[in-house]
């Protein structure tokens, strides 16, 4: 078949997004829920106006191709995602660009600084085991639930402030 | 620059996450500063690191509410008021301390009328419309409250009321940036302006009206 030519192909937006979860985020999982979203969102009509197709998604940092004219939309059905599987996840934007080069050239040079499987004992501000650091931030597992179930996540989020002994 | 402020973001202990974490996510992504504003305020002992102290008051009758505003109107800069039944959304509407009335959204009523949103406008009271509807709930109870806070907008804006929208938020996976959730605002019947004046410069006036306590 002969191809389209150039004034008649689609046209697409490159949105760049880091993701972050409570627990490693699989691929295929990452695009059921985005699938899921934009159908419960928009429903079959809206969705099939966006043509999201993710490019590339590493379980931190990806890129997601859509259509240019429904950029918002997409980022609305982004920031519509909460949970996948059991796990609370956050979608955050980086930006969006035209090809898929400049995208990756301009958002997505970074890497996730997470180190996991540590174990220190904690007791401010509320007794548990930290878990997690990032930077300055720093995950609690509680061992009292009741918050956390409250608040529907898995971890107490702290920063180095709040705990300098964990620095 | 854009100044954006997220005025109704629940800390520990009410949330997961301590108000120190809270601004250090919601700085990097993009707001100017967050209100913390539980349903207690602790944040009299708060170091000085720009966050705004709040509080979201939740009263079952008119005349709890009417305590607990004399009650903390002081100590606070910016003072919410849990929206509630139709009576403790029409007192909250007619007192001039009150600063938002958040999500006036109750059981099967948008908990709006012409009547309070006219005494909002009056008295300076912002109507407060929490986004996380689209990420907290799912399915035909999504739609319900959406529908709700369609008509509360047309309400809002045919009496000129202040919109606020935040992300009511409990954890730093709660919390959305600012064109996210500008992005999502313009699916109930927001324009680009007034999603932007909704998040900048209507909370803005809020806290620097009352910032000097």
């Amino acid at each position: 078949m002969k191809p389209l030519s150039p004034t008649l192909r689609d046209k697409y937006r490159y949105i760049a997004f880091v993701v972050s979860s409570e627990e490693r985020v699989t691929v295929s999982s990452f695009i059921k829920e985005l699938t899921e979203a934009s159908l419960g969102l928009f429903g079959a009509v809206g969705a099939s106006a966006f043509a999201i197709k993710t490019i590339s998604f590493d379980g931190f940092k990806g890129l997601l191709r859509c259509n240019y004219k429904h950029v918002d939309q997409v980022r609305a059905v982004l920031s519509s995602i909460s949970r996948i599987g059991n796990a609370r996840i956050c979608i955050v934007v980086l930006g969006t660009a035209g090809s898929i080069r400049s995208a990756t050239e301009k958002y997505l040079q970074i890497e996730e600084k997470l180190r996991r499987n540590i174990s220190s004992y904690v007791t401010v501000p509320v007794s548990g085991r930290a878990v997690r650091i990032r930077g300055n931030e720093i995950d609690i597992i509680p061992e009292d639930k009741e918050i956390t179930d409250r608040a529907d996540v898995h971890f107490i989020g702290i920063t180095v402030c709040d705990n300098e002994r964990l620095i | 620059m854009r100044y954006y402020i997220d005025i109704g973001v629940h800390a520990f202990p009410e949330g997961a996450d301590t108000p120190q974490r809270l601004d250090l996510t919601a700085r990097r992504l993009g707001f100017h500063s967050i209100a913390i504003t539980n349903h207690t305020p602790f944040l009299a002992e708060l170091p000085d690191c720009g966050i705004v102290s709040g509080v979201e008051i939740k009263a079952q009758n008119v005349g709890e509410l009417k305590k607990k505003i004399a009650l903390y109107r002081r100590t606070v800069t910016v003072l919410n008021v849990h929206g509630g039944n139709d009576k403790i959304n029409r007192a909250a509407c007619r007192d001039e301390r009150v600063d938002v009335l958040m999500h006036p959204e109750h059981g099967r009523h948008n908990g709006l009328n012409q009547v309070t949103a006219k005494l909002a406008k009056r008295n300076g009271i912002a109507i407060g419309f929490s986004l996380s509807y689209f990420w907290k709930t799912y399915g035909i109870r999504r739609a319900r409250l959406l529908a709700f806070q369609r008509k509360n907008i047309a309400l809002c804006k045919k009496f000129d009321t202040k919109i606020v929208i935040t992300s009511d938020a409990c954890s730093h996976y709660d919390l959305r940036a600012p064109r996210e959730l500008k992005a999502l605002a313009k699916l109930t019947l927001l324009e680009d302006d007034e999603a932007e004046a909704a998040l900048s410069s209507v909370p803005l006036d809020i806290v620097q009206r009352r910032g000097q306590r």
